[in-house]
């Protein structure tokens, strides 16, 4: 496994966004992932908001169109995600708070999912779904920003 | 231009244009006139904006007079407090005003008319004690004598320096309010622009406070961070960049809650192609933001 790690991160892709330059290559990958999130994470916990009774006028068909959006911003940070993980493959891959983001990415993305079949279509309120919501978007972005912090303690 | 230019020419922003917001409020309430009050909250709102600026332009301006003759660094941190608690009773001010153009509520005229007066007064002092760096025959008492007054600046340097765990909190919720800001902005941005149809903007018009508690939260958070190494910040044109993008992407959150058009925009109503404009140009400038703020460490520093 290490040495898979160690080869990836030896690979043409991973060095050239090490090593790429200064303008394209990690910091323009790190932007994107940034916006992939604010797009993602900030029309999601907009929605979350509102389904727990701020601005209840807006009727949830208007915001259907976000969906689009949100995935836009979903494939986004898994694109440049995995160009993120394989620039630092074994420093990722040995960090807990790596894997604690990714599960609270999947968990959050199955809580948007949830809330687009039951509350949009089904028009059930949705009021523990969008607290959950929160929470995973909130563990997650805390676990990820933790990152940098947990592996130069455990290095 | 240097830092110290630019101080000179920012810092009479909350002062002398902070005197004429006050004096807008004041007149129309005298005059009871709803106009120039509502001119006022305006100024308020703007004001505080520029008011970062200002603050930090004060530290590149440090940078440059640090080693020059006959400069005394303890009334040089004397100002720094002194500015830093004006600039707190100002985005106070300023966020009152946002409110009550929002949603006018009887309270904010009281409200605003304590905050802006002792917003002046404070930025009176900060504005006095930060002549006295270079004509310290002006000053009258010895403004480094600590204890007297608080000292927010210190504060916060010492809150994020002293305590590890205060930055990753703060780099935390610098995220989190990244996500209320953009993602509240966005969305009443794609409304305006008819991407979203179908809802009121009377109804989304009630999102909006979030976008700016999410200002709110980068604002504190952001200032901690140029607070435990303002050099770093000051040296580095994409900060430059990004203070200037904020004030006008921070302004472009008036336009909703001012433009009657706006307001007032039925469910399935298109808007006008200049308040479109004024969308995208709005999420052009919060991408922007993002871009400096994330390109900050790898470009503009030597």
């Amino acid at each position: 496994m290490g040495s898979l790690l160690a080869e990836i991160e030896q690979s043409g892709v991973a060095t050239w966004i090490r090593e790429g330059g200064v303008l394209y290559g990690y910091p323009l990958i790190l932007f994107l992932h940034t916006l992939g999130l604010g797009t993602l994470v900030g029309l999601s916990s907009a929605i979350d908001l509102r389904l727990l009774g701020v601005g209840q006028g807006i009727p949830l068909k208007s915001l259907e169109k976000t969906f689009v959006l949100m995935w836009a911003g979903f494939a986004l940070n898994a694109a440049t995600g995995s160009l993120l993980f394989v620039a630092d493959a074994r420093k990722h891959a040995s960090n807990p708070a790596f894997y604690l983001k990714l599960l609270f990415v999947a968990l959050a993305i199955v809580v948007l999912v949830l809330i687009r079949n039951r509350v949009f279509r089904e028009q059930s309120t949705g009021k523990m779904l969008a607290a959950a919501s929160l929470a995973c978007w909130f563990i997650a972005m805390s676990s990820a920003r933790l990152m940098a912090y947990i592996s130069e303690f455990i290095s | 231009m240097s830092g110290a230019h630019l101080h000179l020419l920012l810092n009479h922003i909350p002062t002398v244009a902070f005197g004429v917001a006050v004096a807008l409020f004041v007149a129309g309430l005298i005059k009871k006139s709803e106009d120039l009050t509502q001119a006022g909250f305006v100024a308020f709102f703007l004001n505080a904006l520029l008011a970062i600026p200002a603050y930090v332009s004060g530290n590149a301006a440090e940078f440059i007079l640090r080693d020059q003759p006959g400069m005394s660094a303890s009334v040089v941190t004397a100002h720094q407090n002194a500015a830093m608690l004006g600039f707190i009773f100002m985005q106070l001010t300023g966020l009152v005003g946002w409110v009550a153009l929002w949603r006018f509520r009887r309270w904010t005229i009281p409200v605003l008319l304590v905050l802006s007066i002792v917003t002046f007064a404070f930025m009176a002092r900060a504005a006095n004690i930060g002549g006295g760096i270079r004509h310290p025959e002006i000053l009258a008492g010895d403004p480094t004598v600590s204890g007297a007054w608080p000292e927010p600046a210190a504060m916060g340097t010492a809150l994020i320096v002293n305590y590890p765990w205060v930055w990753p909190i703060c780099e935390i919720f610098h995220f989190v309010g990244l996500c209320m800001l953009f993602g509240v902005a966005l969305l009443v941005n794609l409304r305006m622009l008819g991407f979203i149809e179908g809802v009121a903007f009377a109804d989304l018009n009630w999102l909006l406070p979030w976008a700016v508690l999410g200002l709110v939260v980068n604002l504190i958070t952001g200032m901690l961070f140029f607070l435990a190494s303002p050099d770093q910040y000051t040296q580095n044109a994409a900060f430059g960049w990004k203070i200037g993008l904020i004030v006008v992407a921070g302004a472009t959150l008036l336009y909703p809650i001012m433009s009657d058009e706006i307001r007032t925009l039925k469910q399935d109503a298109r808007a006008s192609l200049v308040a479109r404009c004024v969308a995208a140009g709005s999420i052009c400038l919060w991408i922007g933001v993002i871009f400096l703020g994330r390109f900050l460490p790898y470009i503009g520093s030597e």
